[in-house]
């Protein structure tokens, strides 16, 4: 069944309104995992002054997550000289992380949760995967306070965000967040 | 704009904010290792730093300090600098790295600090000791912190007068 839309009603998009216990509006809680080198993080730090992609993921060893990466990394190139970051998080170990990320030649900061112990709090277990247990495919936009500007389910793949989207979600917070976004001209 | 300048002296450190000896991986004496945290250059050769390495509490420790021959610098966004900051996030991150600089648009140099061996290791393919001469130096304790890595994948400096990673525009 479809819904049709009524006139002035706004075109649907992948954005979500809530995501397990996230929703659009509030903030994601400051935890604090192991990076890819084993080192312990809190997600306020890498966040610092700057929007952020936050991404949840299942594993290396899903093709969803394989071709979504590739469009990661296609942002990549743009956030490296746009003061924009990203962080993706999983249940695997550091060691695997750090193997998924030097295999992809990703330059950002991969968090590990194998203990599941966020992925509780957070309410992102992908309850369908009884093997492996891992999050729910998720990506988040936030500001330096952890407040969650956009978010994506990506259960279905067609759910998650496109590099356009995440283009138009992170020029949106930068132009809340630099108060020099119209450029000073004479 | 930082104002935490470093400099390898051969006269005493005065009024450094803290300052160790530096010696050749063969034991020879290589100057002192001075940092200053203030607005004016401290010596003449003195490039500004990132201030968060700088811990006059730090242990001893392995630099790679890369620096141009006389005369000779690199705009800061010249492509050989852009990729050794790609590779500075790419592999596995040292206990600190920052670049050095002295003014807003050049790039003069780099220093990168390693404690641990897999980090010393790394020392001697340090991404900026590709585009000037290394030096691998010994460091006594009492100037050299650590620094958390950089989340990534930034590799724009957050004010062209600040060293990069330093990731702040405050």
């Amino acid at each position: 069944m479809t819904t049709a839309l009524t006139p002035g009603q706004a075109t649907p998009t992948a954005r979500e309104r809530a995501i397990g216990g996230l929703e659009v509006g509030g903030e994601l809680p400051d935890f604090e995992l192991l990076d890819h080198a084993g080192n312990r993080r809190r997600l306020s730090a890498l966040v610092g002054g700057d929007p952020t992609v936050v991404q949840f993921f299942r594993g290396w060893w899903c093709p969803k997550e394989q071709a979504f990466f590739r469009r990661l990394l296609v942002l990549q190139d743009d956030a490296e000289v746009a003061y924009s970051r990203i962080v993706s998080i999983s249940v695997d170990p550091s060691e695997v992380n750090a193997a998924l990320r030097a295999g992809l030649g990703a330059r950002w900061t991969f968090l590990s949760d194998p203990d599941r112990d966020v992925l509780s709090q957070l309410g992102l277990r992908e309850t369908t995967d009884t093997l492996h247990h891992p999050y729910v495919p998720a990506v988040f936009v936030t500001d330096p306070e952890l407040r969650i500007h956009s978010a994506y389910n990506g259960y279905w793949y067609w759910g998650r965000p496109t590099h356009g989207e995440l283009v138009h979600d992170l020029r949106e917070l930068t132009r809340t967040l630099r108060p020099d976004w119209d450029a000073p001209t004479p | 704009m930082s104002r935490c300048w470093l400099a390898l002296i051969e006269e005493p450190a005065r009024a450094a904010d803290a300052a160790a000896p530096a010696f050749t991986l063969d034991g020879r004496p290589a100057g002192t290792l001075a940092a200053w945290r203030q607005r004016a250059k401290p010596v003449r050769y003195a490039l500004r730093v990132d201030e968060r390495m700088i811990d006059p509490a730090g242990s001893p420790a392995l630099i790679s300090l890369v620096l141009p021959p006389p005369g000779v610098r690199l705009p800061f966004d010249d492509l050989t600098v852009q990729q050794a900051r790609r590779r500075v996030l790419t592999g596995p991150f040292p206990d600190a790295v920052s670049t050095l600089l002295r003014d807003d648009s050049h790039f003069e140099g780099a220093i990168t600090i390693a404690r641990s061996p897999a980090d010393k290791r790394w020392l001697t393919d340090d991404p900026f000791g590709r585009i000037f001469p290394a030096r691998i130096l010994a460091v006594d304790g009492g100037i050299l912190g650590s620094t958390a890595a950089p989340t990534g994948p930034t590799i724009e400096r957050y004010g062209s007068g600040n060293p990069w990673p330093w990731d702040l525009f405050s």
